[in-house]
């Protein structure tokens, strides 16, 4: 196969989509080398700045958020950032004896950064909320969630905002 | 979507079955105004927003949702919920001036 035939060419736009892909979604991902760039959602995205650890703390405490059972749903790209959608769906249980009690929507660079909590009983089910949110520019959104036995769980996804959402 | 503020629609699945989970949507017209924008003419316009929403079924609240105005307009929100009973759902939203807004749907399972 020679350099520059459509069969390479169409690898290679597969594969540079993939990456970049990767690169929105904030997935590992596997270099042409084969190096493993790790840039989350394992590690939950660096705390951008005061405002944001002060929610944090106010809400969870000292308690460690651990990264799983919590996935968020957003575009990677969200043109409109007046209406982005959010799907946050959880396996964690949700049984009389420990359940969800209350799901915790974040976005890191709004003016309320705590955008939205939704407090929850086992009536609920197994969990699944969505709705539309306002985002000012491009940046993490935190779903974290906390159980009745005082875990903490987290899903964060990147969504890149074309127009500002906030004023 | 209805244009007055405050009107609001709950849809429920066509069929529902005892016990099953099923996903419930509601949609309310509100302006969920953030208080950081302005009118052509240079005045702010004030933050209107809900900030509260209840859901009640039967005689049980199973969910209470704290909003700000960083929902989007019209906002929509569709939640899990296991159908478990027959028996009246009623949301009720409330927004930072005042204003309280009830609908209802009743949960009826589907006889085959």
């Amino acid at each position: 196969m020679s350099p520059g035939s459509p069969q390479s060419r169409r690898s290679f736009v597969a594969r540079s989509a993939g990456f970049l892909a990767a690169l929105l979604l904030g997935r590992d991902v596997l270099t042409p080398g084969g190096r493993l760039l790790a840039i989350g959602p394992d590690d939950p995205p660096a705390i951008p700045n005061d405002i944001v650890a002060k929610a944090l703390k106010d809400r969870f405490g000292d308690r460690q958020i651990r990264t799983g059972h919590v996935q968020l749903d957003m575009p990677a790209a969200a043109e409109d950032g007046r209406v982005v959608p959010v799907i946050i769906e959880s396996d964690l249980p949700m049984t009389a004896d420990e359940y969800v009690k209350g799901v915790h929507l974040f976005v890191d660079h709004n003016p309320d950064v705590h955008v939205a909590g939704f407090y929850l009983t086992p009536a609920i089910g197994r969990l699944s909320i969505s709705t539309r949110i306002k985002m000012k520019r491009s940046t993490w959104v935190r779903a974290i969630v906390e159980t009745t036995r005082g875990e903490v769980w987290a899903g964060y996804t990147r969504v890149n905002v074309t127009l500002n959402g906030c004023g | 979507m209805p244009d007055v503020t405050g009107d609001a629609r709950i849809r429920l699945p066509d069929r529902i079955v005892r016990g099953e989970q099923i996903l419930v949507s509601a949609i309310i017209s509100h302006p969920m105004d953030t208080g950081f924008f302005r009118t052509r003419d240079g005045d702010p316009i004030p933050a209107y927003f809900i900030n509260e929403v209840t859901i009640v079924y039967g005689d049980q609240q199973v969910a209470r949702f704290e909003w700000t105005s960083g929902i989007s307009r019209d906002p929509l929100v569709t939640f899990s919920l296991k159908a478990d009973r027959e028996a009246p759902l009623t949301l009720t939203w409330k927004d930072n001036k005042g204003g309280v807004y009830r609908q209802s749907a009743d949960i009826a399972f589907t006889t085959t």
